[in-house]
This record gives C-alpha cells, structure tokens and sequence, in this order.
C-alpha cells in the first residue's frame, strides 16, 4: 500500500478552499436543464402559412445530456485549476520553521546554473505554498566585497526577487566567512531546516567546505545538493606556447569514466580558429591539449576555452604576450644590407615582415624596448659590453639569432652556441671535387622537426664548428653529410642559435625556400612574447569575464591595479579576470591558475541528505493546463452550440479535402521540389552547360551574364539571370540556348545527357559548342578538335557548313560579316540543308572563338578578359554576334525575311 | 438563408438580360408558335395575324374593289386598273393581334431557394414569363410587361428588350406580393406569376380588381419543394421575409401535416378564385423542368381548347 502511493506524483492543492465550489456544480446542472438551447434560425417565405397554424403545446427542448456533461466537466476544470493542484509537492527542505538557504554562488556555480535556479524555485515554490519565510546566504563575496551574510528571514514571495538577482561571480566562494554568518545565525535560530545548493567543489584547503556542513548541520536538518559528476567544473591552466601549436593545461576532479574534452581557440571577436579535443583517462585530473595554429592565425587567437563550459575558469584569456614578437635585425654591413636580392637583410625582410613587427637599429637601441627576437647577420663588431647586454636579455627570454659570413668567419666571438674554427668550408667550385651539399632531415630533438626538407636547397659554403661532446645535442639541422648547418642552445629562459650560413644566397640557396620562412618563424614562436606594458603604471579593467566565462565590460567596482602586481594576483572582486589596460596593449589577468588543483567537496556531517541537482523532481503547476483544457471545453462548446443553432456548417468533403491538399503544398520540401523547374519556366534565361573545371564554368557564366545585360539593354528581349545545367539531371526544355564550351576534363556525356541534348535540338533548341581555340586560342586550349569530337559523340548533329555571308545569323538583329568572339579568324559552322521541320533554325553552332570570354563582365562591370588581337571594335562586334545569336534563337527565321530584301524590292521597283 | 442582392441594372444588365433571353428562347423552341385568339374585336386587338375574313388593315390580300369617291387616291391598285378601264382598289383582310401582360412576382419571398442546387423562385418564374413572351412573340402577338408601365410591343428581336426589363428587377421590398392596379384595356389576356402565399382576400381582390376590366388571364404558382414539403427537423425560428413576422416552432417535424394541409387551403382558394373570375390556375415547383411548366401554359392559352371560345 505504501508502495503504491510512493510511486504516484503527490499532488497537493495551493487553495484547497477553492474546491468547496465544486458543491456548486449541481446547481449549475439544474441551471442548464431548463434552459433549453437556442432554437435554429431559418429564413422561409411560406411562414404566413406556420403562422396560421394553431399552436399545440410544445415540450422545452432539452441540452443534449453530452452537452451538459461537456458543460459541466469545463466548471470543474476550472474550479480545481484556481485551487491551483501542483504535481511533486513535497520534496526536500520540508519542515515547519524558516527555511535557510544557501548558495554557493562562486566561480564554479557557473556550471549548471539554470538546474541551480529551477532547484531554487522549486524550494521557494514549496515555502510559499507551507508559508515558510526564508533566509538565503550566498556563500561568494559581492560585486563590491561585501563578505558573505544571512539575510533577514522573509516571504517566499520576496525572496523571489533576490534568487533571480544571484548571477554565479568570476571568483571563489568565501566559505570560512559564510561559516561565521551561520554561527551568528546559529545562536538565535531554531526550527531551521536549511537547504545548501553546492557547488560541488571543496576551495582552498577543504577544511571550509567541511567547516561550512558542520555549521549548517548544526542549525537544523540539511539537505545538500551538489550537481551530477558531468557538470562539474573543468579549468584550464597557463597555456604553453609551442613553435606551431599553444598546448592547453586543462584540470578537472578525478574523472569517474573517459571524458573527451574539446578545447577552442577563439578569435576577439568570438569565432572559432581551432578545435582540439584529448580524453581524459578515468582517475586522470589534468591534461594537456596542444592547439595546432599557423603563426597568421596564432596572431588573432584571444582566448581558449573549454568548449561547453560556463564557467570564467574556463576561459584562458590570451594577451599580447601571446601574439606580439618584435623582431630586430643587425647586419655587419649596413650600407648594402637591403640591396635588393643580394643584401643581408633583404630575405630576412621579406620573410619575417609578414608576421612580425620588425625593428632595426643598434643593439643599444633594440634592447631599449621589449624585443622577442634579435638577428645579427654577420656581425663581428660587438663590443664587451653589448655582448653582456645581450647575453643577459637572452637569459632573461630573448631569442638571438645570428648567420655566419665572411666576416664572422674570419672573426668569431663568444656569443655563440658552438665554438667556431676560423674560416669557412667551401663545397663544390672550381677548385674542390666536393659537390655542393643537400640538407639532412630534422632530428627529432631539433625545433625544425616536421619540416619538410625541400631536395633543391644547395649549400656551397658553411662556417664549421670546433668538434665537442654537446655539438650533436646543439645541431638542429646538418647537412646531408653530417655538418652542423643550424645549432643552436637554450640559455636561461632565452636561446641562441647560430646559422652556419649568410642571410643571402651568396652561400646557399636556403634563402630562396620556402623552408627558410617555416624555420625562421618556428624561430619566433620560441621567444617569450613581449608584455605590453611592466612596471607600476596601473592598468584599469578594460573587459571582465562574468560568473559564466563571458567577457562583458567591466563592473562599475573592478579596479586597476599595477602591472606588476597583476602577475600574481588572484582574481577577486576588486579585480575580476578579464583584460587589463588600454586596448592596444591588454595584460590578461586569468582565473584558471589561480584555482589551483580541484577537489571535490568533502565529506559531509552525519545526518545531511545529499542529493544531485538532477535528481530532485521538479514541482509542475497543473493550474494553466487544467485552466487550458478548460477553454478548449467552452470553445468546442461554442462551436457545438453555433452547430445546433445553424450557424456553422460542417465543411464539405471536398473543401476538406481542398484544405488538406493546400496544406501538402506547403510542406516545405515539396514547395522546394517545385520551386525551381517554376522559377526557370517563368521566365527566359540563357543557359550553359557546367563543364565541371571551375574557372571555365565561372567564365561562362560571367559571359552570359554579360550578354544578358546587353541583350536587355539593346533588345526588346528581356532575360533574366543566366543558369548552369547539366544535361541529363536538368530539364533543359525551358532554355532556347545552350552555350558548351570544350575543355579536355569534361567526361563523356553519359546515355541520359545525350539523350537529353538530342531531344533539346529536335525541339527547337540551340546548342552552341565553343572549342576555344580560333586563332590565338590554340594556345589555351589546344586539342579543341579532339574534344568537340569526343564531347560530340552520339549527338544528332546535322551536316553542316561554314555560315553563309546571307545566313540569318548574319542578320537577325546587326548586320554582321564576322563573327570575333575572344579570338578571331576561326571559322564558325551551322546545318548546311534548310530543314523545314524545324522552321530551318540550326540546332547546332560549332566556333572556336571563346565568345564567353569576350562577353564576360566581372562584378564591377569590366571586361577581365582581353580580346586578342584586341580592340573596343571587336568586343562591340562580339557582343553584337551574341545579340544575333540570342535573336536567332529566340526568333528563329523571322529575319530570314531579310535575306530577300533586295530581291523584294527588286520586285517592287518593276 | 440569404437573398442574392438584386443585380444593379446599369452593372451588366445588358449582357444577363441576353443571357436570359437566349435561355428562355431555347426553353420555348419546341413549342410552335402561340396564337393567342382574340376573343372579341376589340380596341385591344390590334393589328396582328389572326385573318378577321373581312376587310381590314392586313398584308394578306382579300379584294379588289372599284374605286369610290373618297377613296385616298394612293390606294388605287395601278396594275389592276391598267388591266381595264375602271380603276379598282386593292383591299387586304383584316389582321389583329392579341395583347397579352405577363406579371412575374420579384418580391422578396420570391428570392429564396431550399437547397444550392435549385434555382431561386423569382429565377423560374422570370424564365417562364420570358419564354412565354417569346413564343407570344414568334406568333406576331403583342407582349408587355404588367407593372412595368409599358405599351404592348411585338417583333421577335423585342425578346431582348423585354428580358432587359425582367431584368430590372427593382428593390425588392418595395415590390408588392400581387399585381399592382394599372389601366388596362379590356379584354386583354394577364398571365400572373408568382408564389401566391400572400392572405386568400388580397389575392381575392386584386383578381377581382382585372376581371371587372374585363381581362382573362391565368395564375401560375411557382414553389419551392421546401415550401411544399416542409423538410426540417428539430427546433427552429422561421423568419419571413417580407416582415410578416416569425414563428417558433419547436418540432418542426410535428408540424408537417397541419402545414401541408394549409398550403393544399391556399391552393384551393386560389383556384376558387381564378375560377370565379374565369381565370385557369397552375402550380410549378422549382425542381421540376420549365418546359413542363411552359407546356401547360401553352395550353392554358392556346385557342384551341376545348370549350373556350379563342
């Protein structure tokens, strides 16, 4: 029995008073028995005649018992909607006294917050309807600080407004604070029972979170909802950068099972450069997720996130750091250093200035601002003092780069990875039997690794490295041979790295690849980027994350705080995570590292009931639906009663089944089936045949266009936008042209093309084959013949001649004598026999003269493609042929009329 | 339920009234001609086709005469005289017509139809009087509309003219239920149309009010098979339309009898009072076919009824 009833959704009532109404409905009964219904109007002109009839006593008509029963059933639907029934009354946080609730409104409750509201409302639900007051703690410094406290024990009611305006906070829960709150509360209250939707983490050192159960436990029975394991918190770390790709620092609570988690590399702007994902193995806490990007990308990339997640520790907030790496370049020899394709610095330029800033200037002057990267292309004449300066910036970060050369070579310093034997090796030459050599794979340990080693890069002379035991741990790349080409060497947080070559091809043709630019920027991405600003100007708040790890402007409390200071502060009230400073040099101040290794919520005392948030039933008010069901009642009632007085019909089968084919019409799928055969049938357009190779289809296009605008604005013709069709799957019968350029990668036309280009000549249509290759077009396309023959095969294609000088072709809108396309001198050919079948119209017209190219307009308007030899006169002409063409296909022999003028008149004259 | 609005005669009346002309001339193309006999030689009769065997205005030849002192000189026959040495005039046998005033009922009762599938009252009844008109008409007889103030016209091609004024049907409220009082000549032939439910004594005297002219004439009653069967069921407000009131009838189905027995009252009375004044009377129903209807008046009118002197 007891089963039974546990396993029904309780249903209580909100006024139960309400239901003594239902006495009432008797009443109402007896009310519509004597009311019999109204009677049917009817026009009749014999009524003269009923008039004269006397009278006999009529019975009441009654409501038809189903009607009542109709009537009767929306009464008590209303009724029992107002005594507003609700379906899981009950529940957690029962009790009779206050009812305190507490909130943990950190950083973390991002995650799940809209299942933490419903468990919010349905807990306020409950008191209102128990006439509990309620008092709420959340657990989160405010916007301005303030610590947490309990508030005053109100009406649900009111408590309605101040859970709405609870928004999770970018920062952690202040839980030793919530804990004194609670036993300040503690030593006035009784008959509490007290509610803690948590987080589900344990911050800090756990003791609190234990701390804060205890306090509550103490107070009156607890009840503790925490989400379900797969909406806990994930975090993500200080990302590493790495030549080539960012690698994610992901934390999150021992995984119960595998967890793919996806990372995103997003834009300012919020758009999606890139997505990683990684699984996270059961147990496992962290992961590291690399990011592949290409240095252009990687230089918009702002933020990474955890895709998913809703939670400001989630968002990793990239800076300057991240994207700006000024580049400064040294040469020996500043007179000549940016001769054109002999200069030190020339290809050093043109390959770093697309992605860096790049800066020149002594080394004094470099080191003055931040740099990421200084090169020095063969530069012998540093003096003591700037080799310290530079030693110490490579120390502290900075990436030195320097190419061998004459000079270095003949004089090399100590600012080196390896140790240099004076002079160069020279391969190859008149005067060696070496040949000048190819370079070897990357090893694995070199940064070079991955690329691709491209066979023609010869190097003919290198500078050579005093043989030592850490040579081969230093040489990032070696020739094929086995020389040191690059070595390098990390020193401090910064590294040096020799080229054993010039900058210039006067060595090798390594400038000249394209492997030059990928290693010079996995160069690059090896520095420590260059902060916008350091010292003790105080950055202001520019956009701060709010509680679901979006960025927002900043709250009106957020302070600045110093440069200097924002590197180890954690993220609080004053200082929410978010960008810092003026726009062109934002400082990033992060959640993520803050957080440190998360642990999931301690034990709790005896006694407290745990729940997860989707566990909990939530409440369902039945008042709009019963209140619902009963205005669909009263309005069947209306019609029922519009019925039986005759004002409404039943609709016919036929309009019934008009209505329903009307409503078949607009399913959107059939709407789409029929739209386009329509659509091509409701107006003309030229039409050509997509060939497959995308710049000829795009040609083709663009030339009917072309020819369209002009047709339209010379011709009472009036066509609208060209089409592409593919003979075959198309329904070509709605085009009176077809324009098929030739081109050597069209396959065959296959059986159902064919026989579709066939049916489309026998009923009036025109095929215009263009091969391309008249005159000077036998350049771009050669073989044109082969291909109209191949193309061709199986189309019923009549005999044929060259155009007559009085073919109406020649006369159908200009007077032409020649018909120049792109290319002139081609001959073109139409049917040699007038076939009266088909009002004598040649189905087919053969030319080579790449007219769509001559017509072709681009989206300004101009002609892209030049016409050869050229001229204004020939791209007029050729737009003239293609009014004729567009004339003859439209009119067929109307103007061979034309051709009999003279003969006509002729005729007249005797 | 709802009366058509009658149709604006300046808005294509022209094009229906042809309409309607030409379906009630294929409606009388079976029927020969009518010949309505002129019972008295009377200033009604004029002109016409019915031979008077005597002398008269006429086409048809009948004497030759000499000619008398008095005689218009251009009536001598100059080929006749040229035959001899008396000059004679030509004389023609006297030819008359028959007019005949068709009224059709266009008030408001009359534009009511049970069912979607039948034609309104006033419709048939307009169809009858045109298709009777033109085959008065294809007889050389003289047709006017009654009530509509116009003199008796013959000539075929008249037809049109005539469904033109059928055509113009007026408001109908302001139309009365039973012909109104016009100057008639005497011993013309009236054919009223119409559904005749209006009190027995108003139909009384307007009968009453022709036969002293004296005019002949003969009643058709035209209804709808609703109007004689009375096929509702259930509780029904039955409204008139001519304001003659309603009537709440609770069980419509109860009341079929008495109505049934009401309406064959009316009819009796109506033929008692077409008799008293020498009239015929006819019933149509609206689902029957107008030729059936055209046929009886054909032989309500033609002369060659037994007994009735035409």
């Amino acid at each position: 029995m007891d089963g039974l009833i546990g396993s029904l959704p309780a249903i209580g009532f909100a006024n139960p008073w309400l239901l003594a109404a239902l006495v009432a409905l008797p009443v109402l009964v007896w009310l519509l028995r004597v009311t019999p219904p109204a009677p049917k109007l009817l026009a009749f002109p014999a009524v003269r005649l009923l008039l004269d009839i006397p009278r006999r006593d009529e019975t009441a008509a009654r409501t038809p018992w189903w009607l009542l029963l109709l009537r009767i059933l929306a009464a008590a639907l209303v009724i029992i909607g107002l005594a507003r029934p609700v379906l899981n009354a009950g529940g957690a946080g029962g009790g009779a006294g206050p009812l305190l609730i507490v909130v943990d409104d950190g950083w973390a409750a991002g995650q799940a917050w809209a299942q933490r509201v419903a468990a919010l409302d349905t807990a306020l639900d409950r008191a209102d309807r128990a006439g509990r007051p309620v008092m709420l703690l959340a657990t989160a410094p405010g916007d301005r600080g303030e610590p947490p406290r309990v508030t005053a024990a109100m009406p649900a009611q009111e408590m309605r407004e101040r859970v709405a305006a609870l928004r999770p906070r970018p920062w952690a829960p202040d839980r030793a604070t919530a804990r004194r709150a609670v036993e300040q509360l503690g030593r006035g209250a009784a008959g509490l029972s007290v509610l803690w939707v948590a987080d589900g983490l344990s911050h800090g050192n756990g003791e609190d979170a234990e701390a804060l159960g205890a306090a509550l436990a103490a107070l009156g029975p607890l009840t503790v909802l925490t989400p379900p394991p797969g909406a806990l918190p994930v975090v993500l770390g200080t990302p590493a950068s790495e030549p080539g790709r960012i690698v994610a620092r992901v934390a999150s609570l021992p995984a119960p099972a595998e967890q793919e988690i996806a990372v995103l590399a997003r834009t300012a702007d919020g758009r999606t450069l890139a997505r990683a994902t990684a699984t996270l193995a059961p147990g496992a806490t962290s992961l590291e997720i690399p990011v592949a990007l290409p240095p252009e990308l990687r230089n918009r990339l702002a933020t990474l996130v955890v895709e998913g997640s809703a939670n400001a520790a989630a968002v990793s907030l990239l800076d300057e750091r991240w994207r700006r790496r000024p580049v400064g370049l040294i040469a020996g020899n500043a007179e000549t250093a940016d001769q054109p394709l002999l200069g030190e610095l020339y290809y050093l330029d043109r390959a770093l200035s697309p992605f860096t800033e790049l800066r020149r200037g002594t080394v004094r002057e470099l080191l003055a601002r931040d740099i990421a990267v200084i090169v020095l292309s063969d530069v012998d004449t540093l003096t003591e003092a700037e080799r310290g300066l530079l030693a110490a910036w490579v120390d502290a970060g900075g990436v030195l780069v320097r190419f061998a050369g004459p000079r270095l070579a003949a004089r090399p310093d100590t600012l080196l990875p390896v140790t240099l034997r004076t002079g160069d090796r020279q391969l190859g030459g008149a005067l060696s039997w070496q040949q000048p050599a190819a370079l070897a794979p990357f090893p694995e340990t070199s940064p070079f690794f991955g690329l691709t080693v491209p066979a023609e890069v010869r190097v003919t002379r290198q500078v050579l490295a005093e043989p030592s035991v850490a040579l081969a741990q230093r040489t990032w790349a070696r020739l094929a041979d086995g020389t040191p080409l690059v070595t390098g060497e990390q020193r401090g947080r910064g590294a040096l790295v020799l080229f054993h070559i010039t900058a210039n091809t006067e060595w090798s043709s390594l400038p000249l690849s394209g492997l030059f630019l990928q290693m010079l920027q996995r160069i690059v991405q090896l520095s420590t980027g260059v902060g916008a600003a350091a010292g003790d100007a105080v950055l202001a708040p520019y956009e701060t994350l709010d509680g679901f790890g979006r960025l927002t402007p900043p709250p009106p409390f957020a302070a600045g705080l110093p440069a200097a200071q924002l590197a180890r502060e954690a993220p609080s009230p004053r200082h929410p995570p978010g960008f810092y400073g003026p726009e062109a040099a934002r400082v990033a101040l992060n959640l993520g590292p803050s957080v440190g290794a998360l642990r999931p919520l301690g034990a709790m005392p005896a006694g407290a009931e745990l729940r997860t948030l989707d566990a909990e039933a939530a409440e369902r008010d039945l008042r709009p639906l019963l209140l619902g069901l009963a205005v669909l009642l009263v309005l069947a009632d209306l019609m029922i009663s519009l019925w039986l007085r005759g004002l409404v019909r039943p609709v016919p089968a036929a309009a019934r089944a008009g209505a329903a084919a009307a409503a078949l019409m607009l399913l959107p799928s059939l709407a789409l089936a029929q739209a386009q055969p329509m659509a091509m049938a409701n107006e003309t357009r030229l039409a050509y045949v997509v060939t497959g190779t995308g710049s000829v289809d795009d040609i083709s296009r663009a030339g009917l266009v072309g020819l369209t605008d002009f047709v339209n604005r010379r011709s009472a013709a009036n066509l609208a936008d060209p089409v592409g069709v593919r003979p075959g799957q198309d329904e070509l019968s709605f085009f009176p042209l077809l324009y098929w350029p030739m081109t050597p990668d069209q396959p065959n036309p296959d059986a159902a093309a064919v026989a579709a280009l066939n049916d489309f000549m026998r009923q009036g249509g025109i095929i215009m084959l263009d091969t391309r290759d008249a005159g000077s077009g036998q350049g771009m396309n050669a073989g044109g013949e082969q291909q109209l023959r191949r193309l061709t095969r199986g189309l019923s294609i009549p005999a044929l001649a060259p155009v007559p000088p009085d073919h109406v072709l020649a006369r159908a809108f200009y007077l032409l004598t020649d018909f120049p396309g792109r290319y002139v001198g081609g001959q073109v050919w139409v049917q040699r026999d007038q076939d009266r079948a088909n009002d004598s119209v040649s189905p087919v017209i053969i030319g080579g003269h790449d007219w769509a190219a001559a017509w072709a307009v681009d989206a300004q308007g101009r002609n892209p493609y030049a016409t050869v030899p050229g001229g204004a006169r020939q791209r007029l002409l050729a737009y003239r042929f293609g009014l004729n063409l567009v004339m003859y296909a439209l009119t067929g022999n109307y103007k061979g009329d034309q051709v009999h003028v003279p003969v006509l008149l002729e005729r007249l004259g005797q | 339920m709802t009366v058509d609005a009658p149709a604006p005669a300046a808005r294509g009346g022209g094009a229906r009234a042809f309409a309607r002309a030409r379906h009630a001339e294929q409606i009388s193309a079976r029927l020969p001609p009518l010949l309505v006999a002129a019972e008295r030689v009377a200033a009604t009769v004029a002109q016409g086709v019915h031979g008077r065997r005597r002398v008269g205005q006429g086409d048809s030849f009948w004497q030759f005469r000499p000619f008398l002192p008095g005689d218009a000189i251009q009536r001598i026959d100059w080929r006749q005289s040229a035959k001899s040495d008396r000059t004679y005039v030509r004389e023609t046998e006297w030819e008359a017509a028959q007019s005949v005033w068709i009224w059709r009922d266009a008030s408001a009762s009359m534009r009511w139809r049970s069912t979607d599938r039948l034609p309104e009252k006033v419709d048939r009844a307009e169809i009858l009087a045109l298709a009777l008109a033109s085959l008065l008409l294809r007889g050389g007889e003289r047709v006017a509309l009654l009530g509509h103030g116009m003199r008796p016209v013959s000539g075929r091609p008249m037809i049109e003219m005539l469904a033109e004024a059928v055509g113009r049907r007026g408001d109908a409220g302001a139309v009365a239920g039973l012909p109104a009082a016009e100057p008639l000549p005497r011993h013309g032939r009236v054919v009223l149309i119409g559904d005749f439910l209006s009190p027995l004594p108003d139909v009384q005297e307007a009968v009453a009010r022709l036969a002293t002219i004296p005019v002949t004439g003969h009643i058709l009653q035209v209804l709808d098979p609703a109007e004689e069967a009375l096929p509702f069921r259930g509780r029904i407000r039955f409204e008139g339309l001519e304001r003659e009131g309603a009537a709440l009838i609770g069980k419509v189905e109860g009341m079929r009898g008495d109505y049934q027995a009401r309406l064959a009252a009316q009819r009796e009375g109506l033929k008692a009072i077409a008799a008293a004044a020498g009239w015929s009377f006819g019933t149509h129903r609206t689902d029957a076919s107008p030729e059936s209807a055209l046929l009886a008046l054909y032989l309500a009118l033609a002369p060659d009824r037994a007994g009735r002197a035409v």
